[in-house]
């Protein structure tokens, strides 16, 4: 929804502001069948949204009032699912991993990519290297548990290629203390590619003569990327900024894939909000808390929908005109 | 397996939370099974038809075993059985296809699935009346058939009934080894009894530096089984424990001696090392290749294992010293709240209890069933004979579900990794189930 307001603001603008306000009515012919037309052409756009997103999110709203097993009747609750969600430990160390995933797994994302940017650029051969960098993204997260387990087992490919280096006694990498750091690694790896594409697609669009003439002022590789690159694309940025808040709040199969195991789910210290609404929601053996998944699902939404205000607020910057 | 809950349907729970996303609830999957008295029967048969979600997939010799009953079923009955292969999930669909009305007449699972998803909330019928029937050929009640001990160590449904669940498949989990092993049988001439005598059998495989335990390090659940199976031997019941909303019960002296002997195992370092940097079924695989002695876990591993042990191998198998119950955890069929053709279903329950049908759970599927007349497989023997207990109690005394995940999994590895002692496992332990109870409300 946000790519959609960004491409166009002027128009989002005039929508936004209500067309009553401005201009008497009937000020040109053009602007007012436009203004008639508004409505008959986003209608079905509105009519899915409100479907198959607003009324979903009412109905989860609605039950997260209750205590409900989908099964029997609801029970009231009032707002007793929300006082559990902030009263369970695990709920707040799976709030803590969320936020840990979305900055620290942001910064590190976008250091990388920015990194690329710098160097695809100016290289030859980029647009193989682009395909090669946005590979991983492809890859079902399923197929790296099942490699993971393999390529990172005590004495498998990395552990040799570690020992082969000089280190003797290389991590234990599929240990639980380092499930966090795995699925960051995993997720970072994923989705440096992707972002690094889009980031290209809008690098590409910098005219050329705009880095010549910082050639010609004597600007160094970082400079022309602190001056050039990085406020001609900065709209780009922030639009990946907030991809980036979205999905990474919602991965929970690399946390399935990585930590959970035959016959039992995943320690708790590795969970985030997505999977503890996914274990309330779908318990193994035991009576799903419908009530208390859908308010644990409400949090998270608020969260992204609280992270991407912030986000745009603090890089908002006035288009660059070329 | 795992637990009786799974070890095969990740995939697609994953697959089907993919589609959730953010994890507004949706509803159910499946075809409508309401097709009551739709199917004709030949004539002079009863005729009719059910519909059934089966937790096999197609592919498991389980279900090659059961679809074999549902033809020869059909013919001598004219009842046709509508069935899906669901898999394991099949307890993660159940209930909200219940919600929709969706749902089929029967179902099967592992009865502690059962009663996590259906019986503890009266959503699993009564089939006490499957009870009385005869089984065809054979001749027998199927009460005469099957032991009440299976029935008995069941927990009871809003209702007070026990009987929400016809067992056709029955299993233990315990101590498995290789007798043949020429360093297991010169550490131990006959199984030790009591806990000592074990940790001294250990250190004779330390000696010849042979990993004592093997152990899938991720896995809460059959690691687990050993504290379980201490707080046996001291008198614990794992339940009252889980249980108890005040935590008081994890200060009785005996939960901390069942903690440390379990601490003896990790600290002592009789656990194969590198277990807990591997994914299942490494060290499961690393046993049956003889780099450990033992393996604690459900009957069903000495299938899961059969490609891999070398010929010679003899099984042998025991209870973990000092406990004096076996636990079961069997495997039946249950009706749904509303299911609409329950005379056609127990019809079906009875019928493939009987001995000739039912022999191929033992002799295709390689497991034991719950019937003392149908032998086990070799390998089983003496999995069957503990089996033979007067009294049998539930793995974990029951506890299952969610206090597994919330209080238990993330404890019970940081104690068996060695990151917490023994006191310090107790008070973990004791000061998250507290918090966890105050989450049920």
């Amino acid at each position: 929804m946000s790519t959609a307001t960004f491409q166009d603001p002027s128009r989002t603008r005039r929508v936004r502001g209500g067309s009553a306000a401005r201009g008497p009515v009937g000020a040109a012919p053009l602007e007012r069948s436009r203004r008639r037309m508004f409505w008959a052409f986003t209608a079905p756009a509105v009519i899915v949204y409100a479907v198959l997103f607003l009324l979903p999110v009412g109905y989860a709203a609605w039950t997260s009032l209750y205590k409900w097993d989908g099964i029997s009747d609801k029970q009231w609750k009032g707002l007793g699912n929300y006082k559990t969600l902030w009263q369970d430990p695990i709920f707040r160390t799976s709030l803590g991993n969320t936020l840990q995933t979305l900055v620290v797994g942001g910064l590190i994302t976008f250091v990388i990519s920015f990194a690329l940017m710098l160097v695809l650029r100016e290289m030859n051969r980029r647009l193989f290297a682009r395909s090669v960098l946005f590979f991983p993204c492809l890859v079902n997260a399923m197929v790296f548990g099942i490699a993971a387990g393999v390529l990172f087992s005590p004495d498998g490919p990395v552990n040799q290629a570690l020992k082969w280096l000089g280190w003797s006694r290389p991590p234990q990498w599929l240990a639980t203390e380092h499930l966090q750091t795995m699925i960051l690694g995993t997720l970072v790896w994923t989705a440096t590619g992707y972002y690094t594409a889009i980031l290209m697609a809008a690098v590409d669009q910098i005219p050329d003569y705009l880095y010549e003439a910082a050639e010609l002022d004597g600007a160094n590789a970082f400079q022309r990327f602190r001056h050039v690159t990085l406020p001609m694309c900065w709209d780009v940025i922030s639009v990946c900024a907030v991809l980036w808040t979205v999905s990474s709040v919602k991965i929970f199969e690399l946390i399935l894939m990585y930590g959970g195991s035959s016959g039992s789910q995943p320690p708790t210290g590795s969970w985030n909000t997505a999977l503890y609404v996914y274990e309330e929601a779908f318990p193994q053996a035991s009576t799903p808390q419908l009530g208390l998944a859908t308010a644990a699902a409400l949090v998270s939404l608020f969260l992204v929908i609280l992270f991407t205000v912030v986000l745009r607020r603090i890089m908002r910057r006035d288009p660059v005109e070329y | 397996m795992g637990s009786t809950t799974g070890r095969g349907p990740r995939l697609l729970a994953i697959a089907t939370a993919a589609v959730l996303a953010v994890g507004v609830s949706a509803c159910s999957s499946g075809k409508s099974a309401d097709k009551a008295g739709a199917a004709g029967g030949d004539s002079g048969k009863s005729g009719g038809s059910f519909s059934y979600w089966s937790m096999w997939r197609k592919d498991e010799p389980q279900a090659k075993v059961i679809q074999a009953a549902i033809d020869q079923f059909t013919a001598d009955t004219g009842i046709k059985v509508d069935v899906e292969w669901t898999g394991r999930d099949v307890s993660k669909k159940i209930g909200p296809a219940m919600a929709a009305n969706k749902a089929p007449d029967m179902w099967d699972q592992g009865a502690d699935s059962i009663y996590g998803t259906a019986a503890q909330n009266g959503n699993a019928q009564d089939l006490s009346a499957v009870l009385d029937m005869t089984i065809p050929n054979d001749n027998v009640k199927v009460s005469a058939a099957i032991p009440s001990k299976y029935w008995d160590s069941l927990p009871k449904d809003p209702k007070g009934g026990q009987h929400w669940v016809i067992p056709y498949e029955a299993s233990t989990a315990g101590v498995f080894y290789n007798a043949a092993d020429p360093d297991v049988s010169a550490a131990m001439s006959s199984a030790p009894t009591d806990w000592d005598s074990f940790i001294k059998v250990c250190d004779a495989l330390k000696a010849k530096n042979k990993p004592c335990v093997a152990s899938e390090g991720e896995d809460s659940w059959t690691n687990g089984l050993w504290f379980d199976y201490l707080l046996n031997a001291n008198g614990v019941n794992f339940a009252d424990l889980a249980n108890d909303k005040s935590g008081a019960t994890w200060d009785n002296p005996a939960v901390l001696k069942a903690a440390q002997q379990t601490e003896q195992l990790v600290k002592g370092g009789y656990i194969i090392p590198t277990y807990t940097a591997t994914k299942y079924p490494a060290q499961q695989t690393n046993w049956a290749g003889g780099k450990a002695g033992f393996l604690i876990n459900g009957s069903w591993v000495t299938a899961e294992v059969a490609k891999q042990i070398p010929s010679t191998w003899k099984y042998g198998f025991m209870l973990p010293p000092g406990a004096t119950q076996p636990d079961s955890m069997t495997f039946g069929f249950a009706l749904t709240k509303n299911a609409k053709n329950v005379s056609q279903a127990e019809k079906f329950m009875a019928y493939f209890l009987q001995k000739k049908t039912l022999s191929g759970i033992s002799t295709e599927a390689g497991n034991i069933t719950p019937r003392t007349d149908i032998p086990a497989p070799a390998e089983l023997a003496d999995v069957q004979k503990t089996l033979g207990a007067d009294k049998l109690r539930l793995t974990f005394d029951g506890v299952a579900g969610d206090w597994n995940t919330k209080v238990w999994t993330q404890n019970y590895l940081d104690f068996w990794h060695g990151k917490t002692d023994a006191a310090g496992f107790v008070a973990k332990m004791k000061s998250a189930q507290v918090s966890f109870w105050k989450t049920q409300s």
